[in-house]
């Protein structure tokens, strides 16, 4: 019995001594748990960040030893600036919104008929999910085999359709095809998240609204999609935050163009730092990023918290 | 209109009221889905098995004879494909492995503690998966270039930690954190260490946990292509890689590109399904769990 009542509370802070040991916090079991990945997690992303925030401030020079010279704010005043790049936020903000709505809304459609499909669902879903799996760099060359003009199977299809154009050469039709292959890349995911939600709708509750006579549409407004509102917006968050992180889809196919159609500021970025080798002001752009990133995942970690989703 | 009609009118199917004609409109929509899905990918397979004139008919080619040139053209030649699978088992197996290691302590330290500030430290974690990808290589490359990282497997492997590890220290907690302690108090109260008590309790009850884990890992790493293409040089450079390699100036071989894809994609596909009950719970970092 006592020996019981002495080690129940051993699990997390309550183990520390009643009188509370003096000066020195003693590092718990958990603490020393988490050391070592922490130290290294602090190397790979505190060490990296000063050094983001250091270069948006100076010349970064490479040849001959890696030196950083002070220049004060010009990569800032040159961001804040800058025409082409105010004109890359917007389209990424159009690209933005145009990949992870029609992911959402085709993932949720998909989801739903999944839903009332009984018999063989798994080996649907199973097929479905398969492009999530696929490397985006592939994707994007797959993209550009099946949308080349002279021998590609989707523009053979849209040739006879009556579109003959070059897909990947002209601004809005490449705008569209790599908005398409993410979505082709990414909505099983929303689909997958989305068919666990409503998994999860209890059948009581499902039963009740088929008593009550609210079928369909109905139900789908009032009873289920209230009920998995929090998987949705989970869904969204995951989403939105890869969908700024991978650009290798556009940087395989048009690699920005054609006349900056697809140049998002990822992709502008990279262009930035390792075509033309400024660092810095990359790093300005780096650092922008990282803002817009840590509002996300910042919503992501407020969410898990207030509708206690996890712990 | 009682409720007995109600009840008798509700079908069991789930979305109650499924009319033939809506069963219909479900049946042709995700037989869209489906072809909207595989198309690209079966397209890819049959690509790759076909001869150079096939390849790129102006009319596509469905019959066709089957030929494995691409593949054997792989394996042989200057540009044999053995060294970049290599790179990319070594980098993304390693890292993976790292990353489940260190983050199964971490994540259990992370689901246990109750120590002050835990929720900035779970955010520190979670936003450090979350930054951009371009924003982490900019530093990175300046980094690696001072220490000599560039082109090394090292390199890539602690380019591919700095996702795969909070990832993995976030997504080991919340299996952790579905543990009962009192399974581990318990542990305590015959005789074990804490160790002995998360080693030989805990662990074994998180075995799908690692599992998914450590295969979400080697997916997003293996599949990696823009930290890859920075710093990755002759010595390490991996399959995404080679593939973008055969985009060249004078022209493509879609032939050995298709097979490339292939031999990139198929691996993680069937990995990816092989943990597919847990999918969910590991691509929300444990937000959602499945089914």
């Amino acid at each position: 019995m006592a020996h019981r009542a002495a080690s129940s509370p051993v699990l997390g802070q309550a183990a520390r001594p009643a009188t509370r040991a003096p000066r020195q916090p003693r590092v718990g079991f958990e603490g020393r748990m988490m050391t070592p990945g922490l130290i290294l997690l602090a190397a790979l992303s505190i060490v990296p960040f000063l050094a983001l925030i250091a270069m948006s401030f100076s010349r970064v020079r490479l040849l001959g030893g890696v030196a950083l010279d002070v220049v004060g704010l010009t990569n800032w005043v040159r961001f804040f600036t800058d025409a082409d790049m105010w004109m890359s936020w917007l389209r990424t903000i159009v690209y933005f919104v145009l990949t992870v709505g029609l992911e959402m809304v085709l993932g949720i459609g998909i989801a739903l008929c999944l839903y009332r499909v009984l018999r063989g669902r798994n080996i649907l879903l199973g097929l479905l999910l398969l492009p999530m799996f696929a490397a985006p760099s592939i994707v994007g060359l797959l993209g550009r085999y099946l949308t080349d003009s002279t021998f590609g199977l989707y523009a053979w299809v849209l040739r006879s359709l009556g579109y003959g154009g070059d897909i990947l050469g002209s601004p809005a039709t490449a705008f569209a095809a790599v908005v398409l292959m993410d979505v082709w890349e990414w909505t099983p995911l929303i689909a997958l998240i989305t068919l666990a939600g409503l998994s999860s709708v209890p059948q009581s509750v499902r039963e009740a609204a088929a008593v009550d006579g609210a079928g369909g549409w109905m139900a789908l407004r009032y009873i289920i999609f209230p009920a998995i509102s929090n998987v949705l917006l989970v869904a969204l968050l995951i989403r939105s935050m890869d969908a700024i992180r991978y650009f290798d889809i556009i940087w395989v196919t048009t690699g920005g163009g054609p006349a900056d159609a697809t140049k998002i500021v990822p992709v502008r970025l990279y262009e930035t730092a390792f075509r033309f080798f400024d660092l810095g002001y990359a790093a300005a752009i780096g650092l922008a990023m990282l803002a817009f990133s840590i509002i996300i995942a910042r919503t992501f970690v407020r969410l898990l918290d207030v509708r206690g989703l996890t712990r | 209109m009682s409720t007995v009609t109600a009840a008798r009118k509700a079908p069991q199917s789930p979305l109650e009221a499924t009319s033939r004609r809506s069963r219909w409109l479900v049946v042709l929509l995700l037989a869209l889905a489906l072809l909207w899905t595989l198309v690209p990918l079966l397209w890819m397979l049959l690509s790759s098995f076909k001869n150079r004139t096939d390849v790129t008919a102006a009319t596509p080619q469905i019959l066709f004879a089957p030929t494995l040139d691409n593949y054997r053209n792989l394996f042989s030649g200057p540009n044999n494909l053995g060294p970049y699978i290599w790179h990319s088992v070594l980098a993304a197996g390693i890292s993976a492995l790292l990353a489940v290691c260190l983050g199964a302590l971490a994540g259990y330290g992370l689901a246990r503690t109750q120590m002050r500030g835990k929720r900035h430290l779970a955010f520190w974690i979670i936003s450090t998966r979350m930054a951009p990808i371009a924003a982490v290589v900019v530093p990175l490359f300046l980094i690696f270039r001072g220490l000599g990282l560039i082109d090394s497997i090292p390199g890539l492997v602690l380019a591919y930690l700095t996702f795969n590890l909070p990832f993995a220290i976030w997504l080991m907690s919340a299996f952790f954190a579905e543990v009962p302690a009192s399974l581990e108090e318990s542990a305590l109260v015959a005789g074990c260490t804490r160790w002995q008590a998360f080693w030989t309790v805990v662990l074994p009850l998180t075995k799908s946990g690692l599992v998914t884990t450590f295969i979400l890992c080697l997916v997003f790493a293996w599949n990696d292509y823009a930290f890859a293409v920075v710093f990755s040089g002759p010595n390490s450079q991996t399959l995404p890689i080679a593939a973008s390699q055969l985009v060249t100036q004078t022209g493509v071989d879609w032939g050995q590109l298709t097979a490339i894809g292939t031999i990139v994609v198929v691996p993680m596909m069937l990995a990816g399904l092989a943990v597919r009950r847990w999918l969910v719970t590991g691509l929300t970092l444990g937000a959602v769990t499945g089914e």
